[in-house]
């Protein structure tokens, strides 16, 4: 397992799921306007950002894009005017003393611009590139937010919230419902799987045909209908996850079990008088052990890609940022029309990703396990006789 | 006949595990079926009338069996949003969930198939390594976002297909109806057949890398037969049973995935109808639309199962002893 | 079972060597298998010739190459094998030929029987099947033409008629060998080649299986090469005996005269190493 490219990619995912977001800076919650673009798309674009001007300070701002989406201005002015000079000629935004909330779309304040209710006041404010300043003469504290289409590496969602801060955010979801769903799932199908293959008879039968019925009924509409039921919480999920993919183990348990009942070094421990119990804990589930490392892992994506699945489907908690959420917003509110994949790459890739770590190291435990599955002793010639 | 006699048994256990589970999904749930849909602001009168429209003030034993003759019948009960059997909303959207998964899976087994054994002959080859990468990503990527990005590749910005629906609105008649269904069709079926050749593929020629090696495979060749005849009438034919039971297994992950290929394409199919009901609440419809989709399984398996039987000797021979 | 046996053959086998005969004939034959990364040599410039009507018996323990030697010459070495050396078949070099002429020679010139422990038939397809599919690509014979004939071959080795219908799983390993020996003789080859035909089979059918064998290849005067690792078996069957080790023969000659007289020291080990069993055996 040392050094292996799929191990050192989910340690550093969880470090990043887990000090990320501080050390990044990463913020929760609307950022900028929805659909921005990530920053390092397009550059004709302005980004967003808040211009701070308090008691007589100019602020200069250069400028060289297209007008921005939206340009509001707050604070507080207790004296003087607030000047916003342009290359094509200066605005006085406000000269009354007192709280300013002001918005380029009001329409008071367009006429207060002298600009007719229709016109852009954006591109009026913005008219060339070139120079700015937010001039305050005199004393207050204003802050001017303009808000272009760029935002952050990944840009932003349909509600303005940062993709990057969703993404960081959704490992967590999706390694905690992973993880725990298989563990459950695991420890169900161990304990159902020894308690068949050790004890046989009807319990053996009963569960087996348990098993295959489970099997072969599509599990996603049973999911859907109890998150439905049950309410969408991340907690729910992994319990509804962890009932319904045990059954795999169960056999494998099984079959592995009913091999070991009967080999030798049982029949003795039988023989000196240990009791079934301690048969099956002390010696029956170590030697299981190492399979079912890989089967966790083996089993982690499944459990990642149902609850993505669920997800997307609208059955999460929508306050929980997971990717499959993400990508059911995404589909939910026009992405495609705003043409914005950056909020349906980073998620997918995200997804798979998971999946394809957990399902490498799945392999290399199994691998382990069993030397035959390795693929560079497959490749080494497999008949003859002679060598 | 002991095997087929067995399989239809279980087939038909599976079926009354759903029919019960379905039944208790719907009424261990807090409080009763009403309250999802019902305004609160509701009389208790009017509640009570609603109760006994859908049967609900009934002892639990009454309201199981007309709930399994309601079933049985196809009627599936009244929707508590429209009112009207359920069976009349669901009818129209079963031959469209059919001719999504049915072609998918012909064409991906077909493409799976021969993808996996030519990848299995030419060890090292560009084919195997295709296989082996689908492979992967059929079993690592999640079935939407592949789906995702092929509708904003083909139906956004390269519109050759439609972003959403089974057919325009309002629908062509005549011939132009059927092209114009085959169009919508078409990037969903595509998209089924990307995410679920390879995993079969992967399979197939895992299977018959080994089937290859074979002693019966090698005395084959030594018979000077044609290659051709010896790959599929001996090695291929050899690990058919095998194939069936894994494509026969896949069966319930594939009618699953309907339910979100038809959400991601926006197809008036069953599965959608089932995430509809269950995001309004509407518990008969839900539990229609789960037990159609159930049911649609377990018709598969019991194929495959019949296929199986008729393709392995062994358990033929012994069938037809017994 | 004497490892002296049957030693009048040898006057028969020089009579026939006088005919026109066709021959099989290896000359400097060298296999080396790739594999991991590593090669191995399985067989040394190895020359031998068999004509129709000799017995041979390849003799040697396991890991001597025999094998090899026999899959080498219709070509079903596994893929990536190196081999060096001409394969003689009446005077034509086979060694240089397509898989598609491979493939007409291939059973209708040189059939094998297949080790008793392998799985050499098809699970899923009848005897019959197999008899009649060969008898289809090889001789143009098709449906009730090859159906008769199967019935005629699976007689001639001893079997009932109904074991035609029967799938591989449900035959012992007699009726296993036997079936087999029925499929080699089905198209009338020049050659069978025989690697351990005998193995897996306890010692009564052995003895019966061998006999069938060599009786049938002496009354259609073909060619027989026996490989083995057991030379009571080859000096009682076969007229001239071929002793391999570490891939290279050590030591050839009349079946009588070798066991007699060996003159390689390994041959003589693997003569007491049989007295030392007939030994304790007695």
């Amino acid at each position: 397992m040392k050094r292996r490219l799929s191990t050192i990619c989910l340690a550093l995912l969880i470090i990043l799921a887990i000090a990320g977001p501080k050390w990044l800076g990463l913020q929760d919650g609307v950022q900028a306007p929805a659909y921005s673009k990530p920053y390092w798309l397009d550059s004709t674009v302005a980004g967003s950002f808040t211009l701070d001007a308090r008691d007589g300070e100019e602020v200069p701002l250069s400028w060289s894009y297209a007008p921005p989406l939206r340009v509001t201005i707050t604070g507080r002015l207790d004296e003087g005017f607030v000047r916003w000079r342009t290359p094509d000629g200066d605005f006085i935004l406000a000269d009354t003393p007192g709280e300013l909330d002001l918005d380029a779309r009001d329409i008071p304040f367009k006429r207060a611009m002298g600009i007719s209710p229709f016109g852009n006041m954006a591109s009026v404010l913005f008219p060339a590139d070139g120079e700015y300043k937010l001039d305050l003469v005199g004393r207050g504290d204003v802050s001017m937010k303009v808000e272009g289409g760029r935002w952050g590496v990944l840009g932003t969602d349909h509600r303005g919230r940062d993709v990057a801060t969703l993404f960081v955010r959704g490992i967590r979801v999706s390694l905690l419902v992973g993880i725990t769903a298989t563990l459950i799932a695991t420890l169900l199908g161990m304990s159902l799987g020894l308690l068949s293959g050790y004890v046989g008879g009807l319990t053996d039968t009963l569960i087996m045909r348990f098993v295959d019925v489970l099997l072969s009924i599509p599990t996603l509409p049973i999911l859907m209908v109890l998150a439905g039921i049950w309410g969408k919480g991340l907690w729910n999920l992994v319990f509804i996850l962890s009932i319904f993919s045990w059954m795999g183990t169960a056999r494998t348990v099984r079959a592995m079990t009913l091999s070991l009942r009967d080999a030798p070094w049982v029949e003795g421990l039988r023989a000196i008088g240990a009791r079934r119990h301690y048969i099956i804990f002390r010696h029956l589930a170590p030697e299981a052990l190492p399979l079912l490392l890989a089967n966790v892992a083996l089993g982690v994506p499944g459990a990642i890609l149902a609850e993505a699945g669920l997800s997307f489907l609208g059955l999460s908690d929508p306050r929980v940022p997971s990717w499959g959420r993400a990508l059911h917003e995404a589909h939910t509110y026009g992405a495609f029309t705003n043409g914005a994949w950056w909020t349906i790459l980073p998620a997918g890739l995200g997804i798979s990703m998971i999946c394809l770590i957990f399902m490498d190291i799945g392999r290399k435990l199994e691998e382990q396990v069993d030397p035959r599955l390795s693929a560079a002793t497959a490749l080494t010639f497999q008949r003859e006789g002679e060598e | 006949m002991i095997t087929l006699l067995k399989r239809l048994l279980g087939s038909a256990a599976v079926l009354v595990v759903v029919l019960v589970l379905n039944f208790f999904l719907f009424r261990i749930m807090p409080g009763d079926p009403l309250t999802g849909i019902v305004d609160p602001r509701f009389s208790p009168e009017a509640k009570q009338q609603l109760a006994a429209q859908w049967g609900l003030d009934r002892p639990i034993s009454e309201q199981f069996v007309v709930y399994i003759r309601e079933m049985l019948s196809f009627r599936f009960g009244l929707s508590m949003m429209t009112g009207v059997p359920v069976w009349d909303e669901l009818k129209n959207r079963v031959p469209n969930t059919v001719a999504l998964l049915l072609p998918a899976l012909v064409l991906s087994s077909a493409l799976g198939l021969w993808l996996g054994v030519k990848a299995a002959l030419r060890r090292g080859s560009i084919i195997e390594r295709v296989v082996l990468l689908s492979g992967a990503i059929s079993f690592s990527f999640p079935s939407f976002f592949v789906q995702l990005l092929l509708l904003m590749c083909f139906a956004y910005l390269w519109p050759i297909f439609p972003l959403r629906g089974t057919t325009s609105i309002p629908p062509p008649a005549g011939i132009a109806y059927l092209f114009d269904y085959i169009w919508h069709m078409a990037l969903p079926v595509f998209s089924l057949v990307i995410l679920g050749f390879g995993g079969f593929a992967l399979y197939i020629r895992n299977m018959m890398v080994k089937a290859m090696g074979e002693d019966y495979v090698l005395m084959a060749r030594a018979r000077g037969l044609p290659y051709s005849r010896v790959v599929w009438n001996h090695a291929f034919r050899g690990i058919l049973p095998p194939v069936l039971t894994i494509l026969l297994l896949s069966l319930p992950g594939v009618v699953s995935g309907a339910v979100i290929t038809e959400t991601v394409f926006s197809l008036n199919g069953v599965g959608r109808f089932l995430l509809e009901a269950t995001n309004s609440h509407d518990y008969p419809a839900a539990g229609a639309a789960f037990f159609l989709l159930a049911l649609l399984t377990v018709a598969c398996n019991l194929g495959a199962d019949i296929m199986y039987v008729l393709v392995d000797p062994r358990v033929r021979r012994e069938s037809s002893r017994g | 079972m004497s490892a002296f046996g049957r030693v009048g053959r040898v006057e028969r086998v020089e009579r026939a060597g006088r005919s026109e005969k066709i021959t099989l004939e290896i000359q400097d034959l060298s296999i080396t298998y790739r594999g991991g990364g590593k090669e191995v040599f399985a067989v040394k410039n190895c020359s031998f010739s068999i004509s129709r009507g000799d017995v041979i018996g390849l003799v040697g323990e396991s890991g001597s190459g025999k094998t090899s030697v026999l899959m080498a010459i219709p070509r079903l070495l596994p893929t990536g094998t190196l081999v060096h050396g001409r394969i003689l078949l009446g005077g034509q070099d086979i060694t240089k030929r397509g898989e598609r002429a491979m493939n007409e020679l291939r059973w209708s010139r040189v059939a094998l029987v297949p080790q008793g422990a392998m799985n050499s038939f098809t699970p899923h397809l009848t005897i019959e099947r197999h008899i009649t599919e060969v008898l289809n690509f090889h001789m143009k014979m098709s449906g009730r033409d090859g159906k008769s004939r199967a019935s005629e071959l699976i007689g001639t080795v001893g079997l009932e008629r109904d074991i035609l219908t029967r799938y591989a799983h449900e035959l012992s390993g007699g009726q296993k060998q036997r079936a087999a020996l029925a499929l080699a003789l089905a198209c009338d080859p020049d050659f069978l080649l025989a690697d351990e035909p005998t193995t897996a089979l306890d010692v009564i059918t052995q003895k019966e299986v061998l006999e069938t064998i060599s009786g049938l290849v002496r009354e259609r005067d073909m060619g027989l090469l026996l490989v083995t690792h057991d030379l009571p078996i080859a000096a009682g069957v076969c007229d001239t005996l071929i002793v391999m080790k570490d891939g290279s023969i050590v030591e050839r000659g009349n079946s009588r005269q070798l066991i007699m007289a060996p003159k390689q020291a390994y041959t003589c080990e693997l003569i007491e190493a049989i007295r030392e069993m007939e030994g304790g055996h007695a």
